[in-house]
């Protein structure tokens, strides 16, 4: 296996984007209220390039990036892979780099670590100097943290977890967001630390290279700081915070430290969320209190701008929700040809392709996908078999149209963990995360005698393979350009 | 001094708020002296008026999904609250 190509931080993923063409940079000032949320989400629905703000109005010498990995181009770039690799390629790499041995993270001292070029304790810890953007107009709050990650250590167990729970700032001192129960710091919060009444120490990173914020996207049980280490092929750098004894990646532009409080809580919401929509209630949410704020000279913030697709937190979800069941369905023996969950369905929808080698396989991949940790997250399963190209989103829509009985093609599961996210369901069940999903089953039974079976008429399946090829050879020289 | 401006979130339905009585909320400040601080939050105990000029301030009322109602309230803040624990 040779050298993965990695980038250390965000300033060096930024000079990547810029040589791929997949940076623009703004000079212009621009306004965080509102100005720079919008044109985040202009970049988001028109596919276009990320763009780089120079400028922000009253924050002079901070700076902004936002939509980092908004598409599959960044994605791959991130990855160190060329921008043109495909969709499989990407998700067979990552599989690839995330199967072997977890690369632990090495610690470094301060003078080393950018993120600690301005600290700022006390008093000076105050989250209005640093440019959170109203990101929609109507949210809740100024929300700080849209592509970052918290760190929250088990106090039992060590172990470390990093993940991307949106957080809205309230006051100098506070922010505020959703932690639900069944998240991994929601289980450590509310399981471990509610129950002695304990504050639970946490620190935020923004702003940090690309593949720590794709693993702490991951559902995987490894510790996302050690599958940052094998995304990049060797270990992430990280540094001592100053007020608790968790450690931060030293190259992150920003960082906050301090206590998420037990037993008190603040409203937070409205937001514009992945699913397109501002759906989840504003009502008391978890309370996370400041001691701490440490950056780099001239930080560079990152910035998501969450709503109808495609925004790197759809994107990012889907592709590694989807490759986390296909660890799972793999590790189980199930005799599928992959998954892709489509992050146009705000990571709700699972495309699994199987070769049918038995009656009933549909229902048992949707069993068991729907009974591991990573079902609250989406709702809707399709198994198609293995002549459908399940990145192929004509061919999805093709075979769930005509494969998918409309009676005993659908299986409904009910009384499932949801979130307080779907915009589909009851106001009630949005309050108690409760949820419910579906299967389509789009494989023929295998019972069906063989020439009662429907025939796929495709120019790859009805035509004898000289004739084919005979086509293809003279396509330009009937007049056709490709 | 131009007049304070401020939001806040009514969640339940707009006919069933009591104009006129002491009540708890959270306002946001929508028009601070360093706009570094706009949108900063905080718990108060104030009295509201559908009627703009009723009260000192103005009190601009968004639903629980963000959206903004036509016409600005008013308000009148008696206290500010603190609701954290002391550190």
């Amino acid at each position: 296996m040779g050298l993965i190509k990695f980038y250390k931080d965000n300033r060096e993923f930024i000079k990547a984007l810029e040589s791929y063409g997949e940076l623009v940079t703004i000079q212009q000032e621009v306004d965080w209220d509102l100005e720079m949320g919008a044109i985040v989400r202009r970049v988001c629905e028109k596919r276009a390039p990320a763009p780089y703000f120079k400028k922000i109005r009253d924050y002079p010498g901070f700076e902004a990036l936002g939509a980092p990995l908004a598409t599959y181009p960044r994605l791959a770039i991130a990855m160190g892979m060329d921008p043109k690799a495909s969709v499989p390629e990407i998700c067979d790499e990552y599989v690839r780099r995330t199967s072997g041995t977890p690369i632990a993270p090495i610690l470094v001292d301060r003078e080393k670590a950018p993120c600690k070029e301005n600290i700022l304790m006390g008093k000076d810890a105050d989250l209005f100097k640093l440019p959170g953007p109203m990101v929609h107009d109507g949210d809740g709050g100024r929300y700080l943290a849209t592509w970052h990650f918290i760190v929250a250590k088990d106090p039992d167990t060590g172990v470390i977890n990093w993940g991307m729970y949106r957080q809205m700032v309230f006051d100098e001192k506070t922010m505020v967001g959703p932690v639900l129960p069944f998240s991994d710091m929601g289980k450590m919060f509310y399981g471990k630390y509610v129950p002695k009444n304990k504050p639970m120490p946490f620190a935020t990173v923004i702003g940090c290279d690309p593949l720590s914020g794709v693993a702490a996207c991951a559902p995987s049980p490894i510790p996302e700081d050690q599958f940052t280490g094998m995304l990049m092929g060797a270990p992430v750098e990280l540094v001592k915070c100053e007020t608790c004894d968790l450690e931060v990646p030293a190259h992150a532009e920003i960082i906050i430290e301090g206590e998420v409080i037990p037993n008190v809580w603040i409203e937070e919401a409205p937001f514009g969320e992945y699913t397109g929509y501002r759906t989840s209630p504003r009502e008391p949410r978890t309370v996370y209190r400041i001691k701490a704020i440490t950056y780099r000279n001239n930080p560079i913030l990152t910035v998501s701008n969450m709503g109808v697709p495609t925004d790197e937190g759809q994107l990012l979800r889907s592709f590694s929700l989807g490759l986390e069941m296909r660890r799972l369905l793999e590790s189980q023996g199930i005799p599928i040809t992959g998954v892709f969950m489509l992050p146009e369905s705000t990571h709700h929808l699972v495309v699994v392709g199987t070769k049918v080698a038995y009656s009933g396989i549909a229902t048992q991949i949707a069993n068991l996908i729907f009974g591991s940790k990573l079902s609250p997250w989406f709702h809707m399963v399709i198994v198609v078999d293995d002549e459908t190209d399940i990145y192929n989103k004509d061919e999805v829509i093709h075979a769930l149209a005509t494969k998918c009985h409309p009676i005993r093609g659908i299986r409904k599961y009910e009384h499932s963990v949801g979130t307080p996210l779907y915009p589909f369901a009851e106001p009630e069940d949005r309050r108690w995360s409760r949820g419910a999903q579906v299967l389509f089953d789009c494989t023929f039974p295998l019972h069906w005698p063989k020439s009662d079976l429907p025939i796929k008429v495709s120019f790859n399946n009805v035509y004898p393979k000289e004739i084919q090829e005979k086509v293809l050879k003279n396509w330009k020289n009937y007049g056709f350009q490709d | 001094m131009a007049r304070k401006e401020y939001d806040t979130f009514i969640l339940t339905d707009l006919d069933k708020v009591s104009e006129d009585k002491e009540m708890e909320m959270i306002l946001r400040d929508l028009n601070p002296e360093d706009r570094r601080y706009k949108y900063r939050s905080f718990y108060v105990m104030g009295m509201i008026s559908r009627d703009e000029s009723k009260y000192p301030d103005r009190l601009w009322v968004r639903l629980g999904r963000g959206q903004l109602q036509e016409r600005p309230w008013s308000i009148k803040i008696l206290k500010e609250l603190y609701k954290f624990p002391k550190e």
